[in-house]
């Protein structure tokens, strides 16, 4: 299909100019009938600045850091735990099914807040106290220690972090299983019958056959889950990681800079998100050649 | 039969795990017959939970944490010849937190009330802190006292969970309350005129009364109720509960908490960390 070239027309100037003059507008109100203080250049050193001769990472750059770390760790985690279950709903097995699909239902039908408290409460407390954790962490050389804190936290925010992911881990794979479900089962029953009738068995039947052709429908989905779990992963910062939103509202209950820290946050997490959906669109036209 | 099979399968299963949780349950969080002084000696690391309160508890521009409560803390784990570290944590759970062991002591200027006292234990006070209020120079025009306040078309607002909001009910039951899950968002919305006034801990009315003398005053000359300020442990620990007591009574002879709430309450010395 050939796609008409797009034209810049009088009436999109027209409408470019309104919209400019729309967030003029909003900003001058919020200047003067709210009289409140822009104080930007305030923000830049929650960023990045220079302490003494090197430059660091400040506050929300941190959190940025973090939200970062917690998405991908999570998205990683979610595929493995995703996959498996979604094998789980298309095994032949009633068992299996129901557990997966009890799985899916009921993580998929409960808000992801009340899925973190319970999570950071519950489950996540007592199974870190039942194989000490903590104390494995503390105990731990310092390059280990090090190591621990580049990959996923500092080791006084360990536990909180783990509890935060596994919700994370949770809440993303029921959907993963989903898309996984959904990939498989698009796939036609010739090419099942097919490997069939070349004497494979059914592991084999979906490891060489049915899962690489499955792989390359789901791709796209996965990469727009990862998104979603970026998103998603502001709902920790109630269980206080120190992720994007939570250093925000921290810095904001300092500072009471309400709108520049809101704003900022919202770039921020708006060229996280724009970043990846701008590299999963080249993705698929790369795919679908 | 099949499916009759399935499902007891799955009850069985259920079964299995809630039990095993209820055992997890059962066991006390890292041994609660140990106490926390032992722990905390042990790890080398005191966990101190606290919340943001200006100027008690805040981040600075490195992210570093300072107030007046992080030197009490510092201090504290100085003296037990360990490290403090602070986990920041949402005032409305923080106690919660706390007994279910994320941290081993609540130093974030905590109000001594029964209440609160009924699930933990508190030391002795180390500091007495006051209730206050900012109020809108026009919406609240001419409010002089707080029985001015009192009154069903008033709005006052508050911090979830903290002793500004209970002593906000407690003294103008009749006002409308409205909560926030921090003071900048009251704050705000006091900016905005959206409503009379806000109800905090002493010094921050003042301060922000300052900082905005354009919109902002302060209808009461004094705080209008005094509250002692205590460290909070989780109960069945008397080994700390002396320990803290006894720390208390030492750095108040030496003056040293004197003059630390000097720097913090009575200085402006300490803006230019978070700016």
């Amino acid at each position: 299909m050939k796609y008409r070239k797009l034209r810049f027309k009088p009436l999109d100037g027209v409408l470019v100019a309104l919209l400019v003059a729309a967030a003029f507008f909003l900003v001058h109100r919020v200047g003067t009938e709210m009289q409140y203080h822009w104080q930007w250049p305030v923000i830049l050193q929650y960023l990045i600045r220079v302490d003494g001769e090197r430059w660091v990472t400040g506050a929300l750059a941190q959190g940025f850091l973090m939200t970062v770390k917690l998405s991908l760790w999570a998205t990683v985690l979610a595929m493995c735990l995703g996959t498996l279950i979604g094998l789980l709903r298309v095994s032949y097995g009633l068992f299996q099914r129901l557990v997966a699909g009890s799985y899916v239902e009921l993580v998929r039908n409960l808000p992801p807040l009340v899925l973190v408290f319970i999570v950071y409460f519950f489950i996540g407390e007592r199974i870190m106290a039942l194989f000490g954790v903590e104390n494995l962490i503390r105990a731990a050389s310092p390059e280990t220690q090090d190591l621990l804190s580049r990959l996923f936290a500092p080791p006084a925010r360990l536990p909180g972090f783990f509890a935060g992911l596994a919700t994370l881990v949770f809440y993303e794979a029921a959907y993963i299983a989903e898309i996984v479900r959904a990939g498989i089962q698009s796939i036609e029953r010739g090419q099942w019958e097919a490997a069939h009738a070349l004497g494979l068995s059914r592991t084999q039947q979906l490891r060489f056959v049915i899962l690489p052709q499955a792989f390359r429908r789901m791709l796209p989905s996965l990469a727009g889950q990862l998104i979603s779990t970026i998103k998603d992963s502001a709902i920790v910062s109630v269980i206080s990681i120190p992720e994007l939103t939570f250093q925000g509202l921290e810095l904001m209950s300092a500072t009471y800079l309400t709108f520049e820290v809101w704003i900022t946050i919202t770039v921020l997490y708006f060229l996280l998100t724009f970043t990846c959906s701008l590299g999963v669109k080249r993705l698929e036209n790369v795919w679908q050649k | 039969m099949k499916r009759i099979n399935c499902w007891i399968g799955l009850l069985l299963a259920a079964a299995i795990t809630f039990g095993a949780v209820m055992q997890a349950s059962a066991q006390t969080p890292q041994g609660a017959a140990e106490s926390m002084l032992e722990q905390v000696m042990k790890r080398g690391v005191l966990r101190v939970g606290m919340s943001t309160f200006v100027p008690w508890a805040m981040q600075d521009k490195a992210g570093n944490f300072i107030g007046f409560e992080i030197d009490v803390a510092n201090r504290v784990a100085q003296d037990m010849g360990v490290k403090a570290e602070f986990i920041p944590t949402k005032w409305s759970g923080i106690i919660p937190a706390l007994l279910t062991g994320k941290f081993d002591i609540i130093i974030g200027g905590m109000g001594i009330r029964p209440e609160r006292n009924l699930k933990v234990n508190f030391s002795i006070p180390y500091d007495h802190t006051g209730m206050s209020l900012v109020a809108h120079k026009k919406v609240a025009a001419g409010f002089k006292k707080l029985g001015d306040f009192n009154s069903p078309g008033v709005s006052i607002a508050a911090r979830t969970g903290t002793t500004a909001a209970a002593a906000a009910k407690q003294w103008m039951p009749k006002a409308k309350l409205r909560l926030f899950d921090d003071e900048s968002q009251a704050i705000q919305e006091l900016l905005l005129g959206r409503i009379h006034a806000v109800v905090a801990s002493a010094p921050l009315p003042a301060f922000q009364a300052i900082a905005n003398p354009d919109r902002l005053f302060l209808p009461l000359k004094e705080d209008f109720t005094r509250e002692p300020i205590g460290f909070a442990v989780r109960k069945g620990d008397p080994d700390a509960l002396n320990f803290l007591d006894n720390w208390i009574r030492v750095t108040e002879a030496e003056g040293w908490l004197k003059e630390r709430k000097r720097y913090w309450f009575e200085s402006k010395d300490w803006e230019k960390l978070l700016k």
